[in-house]
Formats: structure tokens, sequence, C-alpha cells
């Protein structure tokens, strides 16, 4: 599946009186995951709201690989990610994922391959409510997945699991959205996930959110993989955290 | 061995109740079980047609009503710009008495079951409108981002994710319209059908006949609790929890200026106008009953006639206001006391719960009798009505006091009365006011039946001569009367609400 890149143009956003993004613009890459990092309440899921078309800016564009978030959505090429899983309590897992399918209006044909995938196999027939926060995850990521959306936005999607669930989960689900070309764009707190996962990570200052860093992740700090030792690993979020407390 | 306590517990009931009602000097007026049970014995064919006739048009009467809540509910949830006019339009409909409406769709109908099961509709539609749209509300914000994030609209929310997450709040809806469906068939009973529960009921009242009318309340009871329960029962079953709602009005968080409300008065009073009119026009009916807006006017008009009708009004209201009074007091007070001692509290709710569901208004004829046809009766009668089911919503309201609250107020040793006025009752408040809301029809249904049934007095008893004599002016403008002061009555509580809860639940008002 192409994937599209991300261009915002000045985009800003207020409610009543908070000013929550300022004008903030960046074109993300297609087929490339960002993250973006910043403080607690800096503008970050507004901005990725806005990117999904949940939240309309009050100036400023948003294009899609030159569509607008609204047309992408309606194509169903947009898939998201929330920090809750948010899903359905009725619905099995298997029916759950499938509703991705269903509502991009795109064929389930590969979902119990995906349910495997994402490491739920056995549990395709058990409702959330018997499942742990992380398997929780698991199905949350597999309904985004299963449309093969071209741009996949994740906002703190391990935010609610423990540090050892969610190094797992940063390890064995990444890759998934990966081989698929999606452009992503991920909202966390932990640096070091940032650092894992994302191939550029921008950061942000505090509220209203302006871009404070823009960092290019070396792809040896991927492999470096679960050894936060590593130097080049203990390089780049050592940049992250000094942007970080620079623009507090 | 609960089963068994618990039979043993009805057994002594009915044991004291056979008891009193043969020792005590009023027993002339207490018929006891066994009275009751050969009066049932004798009449059973009877008794059964007419429960079966009766129960044969208050469940298409439920149908009918919850179907109209549900898309209603579901209008307002995808069209939420006609939250305002929707909301306003039911509210009034539900605050016409139904022992209003109900000689109108008589002389609209003719004969047949047709007010019956409108007022069954009537009936149970209001609260099933509100159990719904908060049902329907009641989702995450995620799961409308979900559908929103594939470009799927309103409608489809509402068929993929509002409808089943609203299920539970249905049934709690189906389960208090089950009791209201029968009291409103026989409410339409009492203004002039042929058969059924509530002619037999009619009947027997007018006929003295004790043992006869203490049958048909206590089986009206009977019945009453049993659809209540099947729907409570139904809805473990189907949808396993069943949340607390509180059934307040929509729209009222919303705080506008007093100009935008006024207009928004003189908008829905026009529209109402012109519904009625058109309404009237459209289905091309008489106008020697079916009289119209201009008619009423020209009919109070002339000063004699407003004179008879504001004096019944005026009867009428003497007797509403204490009755409403004294049972929400003691229905809040009661609740208060009870929260003191929770093993009481938690063996006080269900018997509430099932004592709200029974029609007290059937048993109306009784309490005329025990306690005369001047105001003491009237006023218990309301104030019955009232208390149960703020007994409950106050019970509900002060059990949602935070769990953490309790622990700080402990961590301090506050003491049970600082826990009280400091932390519980003001938990209790939105919950006693939601239903000092929906009291107010009830109260007036109560007096005005009342008065139509036994008493003979104020608006109720003329409303029943004017249906009687076709005098129709004056049953329109008695129906439009009480409507007005249902609204002005409702309004009044709602103000005093948002004042309290300014105060003392300011996160409720926004
Ligand atoms: N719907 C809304 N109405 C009013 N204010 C809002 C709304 N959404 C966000 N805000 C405000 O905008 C600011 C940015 O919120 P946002 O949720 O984007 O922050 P965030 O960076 O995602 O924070 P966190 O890391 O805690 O999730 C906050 O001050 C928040 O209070
Ligand atoms: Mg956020």
């Amino acid at each position: 599946m192409a994937s599209a890149s991300i261009c915002c143009d000045a985009v800003s956003k207020r409610f009543g009186r908070t000013e929550a993004v300022a004008p903030f613009s960046a074109t993300l890459a297609a087929g490339q995951t960002t993250a973006l990092v910043g403080p607690s309440g800096c503008g970050k899921s507004t901005i990725l709201r806005m990117i999904a078309g949940l939240e309309a800016p009050d100036t400023g564009t948003i294009r899609l690989g030159g569509e607008s978030p609204k047309d992408l959505a309606r194509r169903g090429a947009l898939a998201m990610a929330f920090q809750d899983p948010s899903l359905l309590p009725w619905r099995t897992v298997r029916s759950n994922i499938a509703l991705g399918a269903w509502l991009a209006r795109r064929p389930a044909g590969n979902l119990d391959a995906l349910i495997s995938m994402v490491g739920l196999d056995g549990f395709a027939d058990h409702r959330p409510a018997e499942l742990s926060g992380g398997m929780r995850q698991r199905a949350a990521i597999a309904r985004a997945l299963i449309s093969d959306p071209e741009v996949l936005l994740l906002d703190e999607p391990f935010g609610a699991v423990d540090m050892i669930t969610r190094s797992r989960l940063n390890a064995e689900l990444p890759p998934l959205w990966r081989a698929r070309n999606a452009t992503s764009v991920l909202v966390t707190h932990s640096v070091q996930e940032a650092v894992l996962i994302a191939d550029r990570i921008i950061v942000l200052s505090p509220r209203p959110a302006r871009i404070v860093a823009d960092l290019p992740v070396d792809p040896a700090c991927r492999d470096a993989g679960q050894d936060p030792g590593t130097p080049v690993f203990h390089d780049m979020t050592g940049k992250v955290l000094a942007a970080l407390e620079g623009s507090m | 061995m609960t089963r068994l306590r618990r039979l043993a517990g009805v057994l002594a009931g009915l044991i004291i109740w056979e008891a009193v009602a043969r020792g005590l000097p009023g027993s002339v007026l207490i018929s006891g079980p066994v009275p009751m049970a050969l009066h049932f014995y004798e009449h059973a064919g009877l008794i059964t047609r007419a429960a079966l006739e009766t129960t044969s048009n208050a469940v298409p009467g439920f149908f009918w009503g919850n179907l109209v809540a549900v898309a209603l509910a579901a209008l307002v949830v995808v069209v939420p710009r006609t939250e305002r006019v929707v909301a306003a339009l039911a509210l009034l409909v539900f605050c016409i008495p139904l022992i209003a409406s109900g000689p109108i769709l008589r002389v609209l109908y003719g004969p047949g079951d047709g007010p019956q099961i409108a007022l069954a509709a009537l009936a149970v539609y209001y609260t099933t409108f509100l159990a719904m749209l908060v049902g329907l509300r009641a989702v995450p914000q995620s799961w409308t981002d979900l559908m929103a994030v594939y470009g799927r609209g309103r409608f489809d929310t509402l068929i993929r994710v509002r409808a089943r997450a609203s299920l539970p709040y249905l049934f709690v809806g189906l389960q208090i319209a089950a009791p209201a469906a029968f009291l409103g068939a026989m409410i339409g009973e009492f203004t002039g059908a042929e058969r059924g529960l509530g002619v037999l009921t009619l009947r027997a009242m007018r006929g003295l006949q004790i043992d006869a009318t203490w049958t048909l309340a206590t089986l009206t009871a009977v019945i009453a609790m049993i659809a209540y329960r099947f729907f409570g029962w139904l809805g473990q079953k189907l949808v396993g929890y069943r949340p607390v709602i509180l059934l307040s009005a929509p729209g009222a968080k919303t705080a506008r200026s007093l100009p935008a409300r006024a207009a928004e008065l003189v908008g829905i009073t026009l529209l109402v106008l012109i519904l009625w009119q058109v309404l009237m026009d459209g289905f091309g009916l008489n106008a020697f009953f079916a009289k119209r807006p201009a008619d009423v006017a020209l009919f109070l008009a002339d000063a004699a006639n407003r004179e008879v009708l504001l004096s019944a009004l005026g009867e009428t209201l003497s007797f509403t206001l204490p009755g409403y009074l004294a049972g929400l007091l003691l229905g809040a007070g009661l609740a208060v006391l009870l929260v003191l001692s929770p093993p009481l509290s938690r063996a006080a709710m269900p018997v509430a719960i099932a004592l709200r569901a029974v029609p007290i208004i059937t048993t109306a004829p009784l309490l005329v009798l025990a306690f005369g046809r001047g105001a003491a009766g009237t006023v218990i009668i309301v104030a019955v009505m009232i208390f149960f089911p703020t007994l409950v919503a106050c019970l509900q309201g002060l059990r949602q006091t935070p769990g953490q609250i309790f622990d700080v107020f402990n961590s301090y040793g506050a003491g049970r009365f600082r826990l009280l006025s400091a932390a519980q009752i003001p938990a209790m408040l939105p919950a006693f006011f939601a239903s000092a809301r929906m009291a107010v029809p009830s109260a007036l249904l109560a007096v005005t039946t009342t008065e139509w049934l036994a008493t003979g007095r104020g608006i109720g008893v003329l409303m029943a001569l004017t249906s009687s004599t076709s005098n129709y002016n004056m049953l329109w403008s008695c129906v439009v009367a009480l409507s007005v002061v249902a609204v002005i009555f409702y309004a009044l509580v709602a103000m005093c609400e948002r004042a309290v809860l300014r105060v003392y639940a300011s996160e409720q008002v926004a």
C-alpha cells in the first residue's frame, strides 16, 4: 500500500482561553515513524487529533498526501490507536479487530494471521474484559492495522501498561506497522520508547506546543534494541532528554 | 433458608394484615387477605377477564410509547440541534396529567381501546426517553473518535456503538415503564371504557364495596410488581449490569441568558399552538369536540368561565402543594435516616423499589374511604405517590458518595453527622431534585385522578363533569390550564435546583 506524507502548515488551536498549539509546521515523510514527545499538557494529543481530522485547526492546513484528513478518513486510509484501547466490550477480540476493516470498508482477509502476529493466538473468541491490559493494546493495534492504513496515528498506545509489558509491546508491534509502510505518528511520554520505535523525534515545548528539537534517529538504535546501555542508544536518549529539559 | 425466611415474613405480614382488618375500629374500611381471597374466588372469571383486558391495552401502549421514546432519543443524538425542541415538547406532553388527556382522547377516539392504549403509551414514553438519552450518550469519547477516524458519521456510530451501549439503560427504562403502562391503561379506563380493571375499580368504589376495591387494588399492585420484576430479570439476563440513572431532563445543564430563554419559551409556545391547530385540522376533527386554540382563548375571555376554572384550579393546587412537599420531605428524610444505619438501608432499598412500582393511584379510592373526601385524603395520596420514587432516588443518591470521601472524613475522625451533612447530603441533592422535578406531573396526576374518582372537588371533577355534559370548551380549557400550571411548577422546581446545586454541586450545573 502506498503511504501518504503528512504536511502540517502553521496549524494552531486554542480551547477557549487556552492556547493548546502555537503555529506548528512539519512535514513527515511517507512511510516514516515520527515520535512526538513533550511535557504533559503541551498539546501533543491535540496535534494528533488535528491530523486525524477529529479536531479542526483554528489556522493553517493539514494535508495527508495531498488530501484533507477527512477525505483520507472517508477512504478508510486512516487509523488511530488511543491510550485506552477502546475495544467494544460486547464484541470478541476477533470481531473487535474485524471492526477496523468494516469501518474502513476494506476486506478483513488476513484476520487470523494478524491475530497471531500480534500474539493473541487462542484469545480470538475472548471478550476484552477477559484480557490483560497489554493484550487489549495488542488487539487495539491489530484493529488499527487490519485496514492497512496509509496514515497510522498512535496516542500513547502503551501508556496504560506496566514497564515490562510495554517493552515487549515496543519490540513486537512496531515492526508490524513498519512492514506495512504506513506513515506513523506516535505520541509518547517515554523517551526510550521514542528512540526505540521512531525514525525521527520531534520534541515539543510546554503549552502551547512549539518545536524545540527535530532529531533524526540512527537506525542502529533500533538494532540496539532492548539494551539502553548501548552507546548509540544512550547518546540518542541523552539528546532528546537535553532538548526536553532545555525547553522547560 | 433465605427463601423460607422470606416466605415466613410474607405469611406473618398477611396474618398481621388480617388481624388489623378485623380488629381495628375502622375495620369497615379495611379488607383483609381472607375476605379478599374470597372475593377473588367468587368473581375469578370477571376479574381475570378484566385484568386481561387491561393488560391487552397496556402491552401495545408499552410498545408504542417505548418505541417513540427510543426514536426520539436517537433523533436527538444523531441530530443534536433538535434536542431543545424535542426535549421541550416531550416534557410538555409529559406534564399534561393523564387524567386530563384521557377525556380529550376519549372524545377524539370515541368508544374503544384507543384512549387506554394511548394513555399507556403516554405514561411510559418520557422516562424511557430520558433513560435512552443518557444511555445513547454513555459512550467513551474514544469510541466516537474511532468511528470518526474512519470517516463514519453519527448514524453509523448510533447503530454500531451507541445502540448496543445503551441497552442496559433501555432495560432500566423498560422496567420503570412496565408498571407505568399498566397504570396508564387503567386511567384510560377510568375516563369511560366498558371493560377492564379500571372499570371494575370505579364500580366497586362507587358502590362502596370494600372487599372488591381492596381486591382490585391489590391485584393491580401485584401485576405491576410482576411486570417490574420481569423486566428487571430480563435486563439482568440479557445485558447483565444495571446502571443507576438520574432521570434529569436534558439540556438543563447549560446556562443561558434570560432573553435567550424567554425567546425559546415564546418559540416553543407558538410551536405548540401551531401543532395543536394543525393536528386538529389535519385529521379533520369535528370542531364540536375538537377545540382549537382560538376556541379556548375565546371561551376564557369570558370572565364567568375563567372564574369557574380558576376556583377549581385553586382548590386542586391547595391539595397538591402540601402533598407534594410532604412526599418529597418524607422521602428524602427517611432516606437520610436510613443511611445512618447501613444494614437497614440495604434492607429498605428493595422494599422501596418494589413499592415504587405500585400504581398508588389505584389505591386512591381506599385512601379516600379511609381519610375522607376532605383535604387530608387527597394530600395523603399525593404524598404517598411521590414518597417512594423520592426515597429510592435519594437512597441511590446517598450511595453515590465516592469512597475516597469517606476515607478522607474518617481519617479526620469526623463523626456521622459531619459526614452526612458535608458529604452525603450534598451528594444526594442532584438525585433529590431530579425526582422533585419528575414528581411535579405525578403530583398533579394524583390530585386530579383522586378528584375525578373520589372526592368530587377541584379541576379533576370539573373535567369529569364537562366531559359528561359535552361542555368541551371547558374541558379543553381545563387541560390547557393544568398543562400551564404543570410547566410553571416544573420550571420553578428547576430554578430551585439550579440555585441549590450551584452552591452544593457546582460540577453538575456546568
Ligand atoms: N476538548 C478540550 N477542551 C478544552 N481544553 C482542551 C481540550 N483538549 C485539550 N485541551 C487543553 O489543551 C491543552 C493540550 O492538551 P493535549 O491533550 O493536547 O495535551 P497532551 O500534550 O496530549 O497532554 P498529555 O501528555 O497529558 O496527554 C491542555 O491544556 C488541555 O487542557
Ligand atoms: Mg495526550
